[in-house]
């Protein structure tokens, strides 16, 4: 009887502190300013470490399917990237390799065995054709380093409860949207909708991102699906993500030209 | 005109390979035994991973049929190939990686052509008669091993051996640094020979590595190419300096003599940005070993991607090899410039080249060269469809502005090419 008496006493303690825990914890969320809930939400997109293989998927403007598999690899929250085509055989061995959050991006072409060097404003290009660019693809700290962020009242989108926030480039900044505005999942601290606007016009609302299909890999929340749709050109580009893990280590030398041309 | 004479097919790559390889058979059988040995060590490495682990290789490649036109002389020829590349590739042994690749090209349309017919008249009257044959050229289907290699990678270093792709410099046009290569003005990007030779990379760092080449070129240690390079990243800058000490085969095209010289190179070049704009440049100095006629040879380029999607580029490009007056250009000048002996016959050039995204599927663009010391310029009008997924298709068009004798004559004629490359 004693011993039934202690286990309800703990349980009826633990419910309490868990239950004191999230209280607190939603307080803490609902007071977080908009530079935290980005710093989070990048924190939580940019593990330390992560090594996977993504396919890629492009709806082309005449309707016609473009698909890509590539394998993709990452260090230091992001800071490093590496990615190196699958598929198909036209592009097979190709590699981008981002350095410096992308202000550094190189690219191996296999076919001319050439490594050539891209300058800032080529990340403002298509990657194979699609809606992303490689400033989409591989700037971890964007949104910290180049806008300012401004939280709007909380929004539900997707289904899920959001915060709402708008950046605005620095004046500083050469960043290619002017305007960036987006949902992050409150609970995940993943965004899940991104509204991209046009770097002369703020008001020309140029791409969307969506963000789908979160499942929790190695403890970290993780969108398995993006979706980029294209509002000038009415196209779109899908990426899934067919595998990944954080718990890796990769070595230095994988993000160097060497590494590219393994 | 090198471009016209060959049908206007811009991979000249090629057609230096059947020049010298298939042409001029007695060039192939010359080369050096070890570079024989090389090829067939390479070649039995090769197919042995493919043998023990054929599950472990993966062999992939290309079909690509071209269909090249020209009007020249009032009158329409055509020059056309179907070309098969075979690639195998294994990582079966660890960091052991072997590839190969074998090229069968088929020829059809005029194979046979007369250089004499696309030299300026001048030049023509300064040949005797009975050396007419020695100018024709006759493109005949051809297999060969254009790369087979053997690359191990121990931590930071990589040994490749065999015959294998080498590409230097930062240019986009051409490469001073590079002197295993010549580019084609109008068609820059398209692939380049395998070079028989012992590459060692050695990555410090980061953004730091070291490279040892020996392309044995010749029978023997002193004659072979030796080449060091380093290369460094500072900032959003990449830098290198190499130096590289050849020998250089001329030849003396009214008496098809060769001669050897050694030559040493001191290179350099850059690539980085300035202002929002791309920047890159290289350059080189040559000695040339018992003479005084030491060269030097630099471009300098920049380009810019606009938010349309446009993309720009302009490079400046001097050979002090070339010849800055039109009229002075003579025999040698043109031949060494079609056979790929020297990179340019006129002294200064500008290349321009505007690419755009019409839709996500078709890229127009083009390039425009500017021989500035001879002012003769030629239009390259290009459209890149993606017609499947591993499907391209490429039409290009040449056209020349200029008068008789200099490097882009209106009067040699006007073409272009139909190019499809199926992958699979």
């Amino acid at each position: 009887m004693n011993c039934f008496t202690n286990l309800l006493k703990i349980i009826s303690c633990a419910a309490v502190v868990l239950c004191a825990l999230s209280i607190s914890s939603q307080l803490y969320a609902q007071d977080m300013t908009a530079d935290e809930i980005i710093n989070t939400m990048t924190e939580t997109m940019n593990p330390d470490q992560s090594q996977g293989r993504m396919k890629m998927t492009i709806m082309t403007t005449s309707g016609q399917e473009r698909t890509f598999e590539y394998e993709t690899f990452s260090k230091n929250q992001g800071e490093k990237s590496l990615m190196k085509y699958v598929k198909p055989t036209r592009v097979k061995d190709q590699a981008i390799l981002m350095l410096n959050n992308a202000d550094d991006i190189w690219v191996y072409f296999p076919r001319t065995k050439r490594v050539r060097k891209l300058a800032t404003h080529a990340k403002k290009q298509k990657v194979e054709g699609s809606d992303f660019s490689y400033e989409d693809m591989g700037a971890s700290n964007t949104f910290i380093d180049e806008y300012d962020a401004v939280r709007h009242n909380d929004e539900k989108k997707e289904g899920r409860q959001c915060y709402k926030i708008e950046l605005t480039r620095k004046s500083e900044s050469s960043a290619s949207y002017s305007r960036i505005v987006m949902w992050v999942d409150k609970e995940y601290m993943v965004p899940l909708v991104i509204g991209y606007y046009h770097e002369d016009d703020p008001k020309l609302w140029e791409k969307q991102l969506v963000c789908s299909d979160i499942q929790l890999i190695d403890g970290i929340y993780t969108p398995m699906k993006f979706v980029m749709y294209n509002k000038l050109d009415n196209t779109h580009t899908s990426m899934e993500i067919i595998e990944v893990t954080y718990k890796v280590e990769l070595p230095d030398n994988l993000f160097t030209e060497q590494g590219m041309q393994q | 005109m090198k471009h016209l004479k060959l049908g206007s097919c811009p991979d000249l790559s090629f057609w230096i390979i059947i020049y010298r390889k298939i042409v001029d058979p007695a060039k192939r059988e010359n080369l050096p035994l070890g570079t024989w040995f090389l090829e067939l060590g390479i070649c039995i490495l090769v197919l042995g991973a493919c043998s023990f682990s054929i599950a472990q290789v993966d062999i992939y490649g290309y079909f690509e049929p071209q269909f090249s036109g020209m009007y020249y002389d009032s009158a329409f020829y055509q020059v056309n190939y179907n070309k098969l590349r075979i690639d195998l590739k294994s990582t079966a042994v660890k960091n052991i990686e072997f590839g190969a690749n074998v090229i069968y090209l088929l020829y059809f349309g005029k194979k046979d052509w007369d250089i004499l017919d696309f030299l300026p008249e001048h030049i023509v009257s300064t040949i005797p008669s009975e050396m007419y044959p020695y100018y024709q050229l006759t493109f005949k289907d051809t297999l060969f091993l254009d790369n087979a290699y053997a690359r191990v990678n121990i931590r930071r270093l990589a040994l490749t051996v065999g015959k294998q792709q080498i590409s230097m410099g930062t240019g986009y046009f051409s490469n001073p640094t590079d002197i295993l290569n010549t580019k084609d003005a109008l068609d820059p990007t398209y692939e380049q020979p395998g070079h028989n030779a012992i590459r060692l990379n050695l990555y410090i760092g980061n953004r730091m590595n070291l490279m040892g080449l020996y392309t044995p070129i010749a029978s023997d240690w002193e004659n072979s190419g030796k080449l060091v390079r380093a290369k460094i990243g500072i900032s959003h800058f990449d830098f290198s300096v190499s130096g590289h000490e050849y020998q250089h085969t001329s030849t003396n095209f009214y008496t098809f003599q060769q001669t050897q010289e050694r030559r040493m190179l001191i290179g350099a070049d850059f690539v980085g940005e300035l202002l929002g704009l791309g920047v890159w440049g290289e350059g080189i100095y040559n000695f040339i070993e018992d003479e005084d006629d030491d060269f030097y040879e630099f471009i300098v380029g920049t380009d810019y991607t606009f938010e349309s999607g446009l993309y720009g580029m302009l490079e400046y490009h001097r050979n002090s090899l070339g010849k800055s007056d039109y009229t002075e250009y003579n025999l040698n000048d043109w031949m060494r410039f079609f056979t790929g002996e020297t990179k340019t016959i006129s002294q200064d050039q500008v290349y321009g080249f505007i690419q755009y995204p019409l839709t996500d599927l078709i890229n127009i663009g083009g390039s425009i060269i500017v021989c500035v010391s001879d002012k003769s310029v030629a239009f390259v009008p290009t459209i890149n469809y993606s017609l499947f997924e591993n499907v391209d298709l490429m039409l290009m068009g040449n056209f020349y502005v200029g008068d008789e004798g200099k490097t882009f004559s209106s009067s040699l004629g006007n073409g272009g090419f139909f190019r499809t490359t199926v992958y699979f």
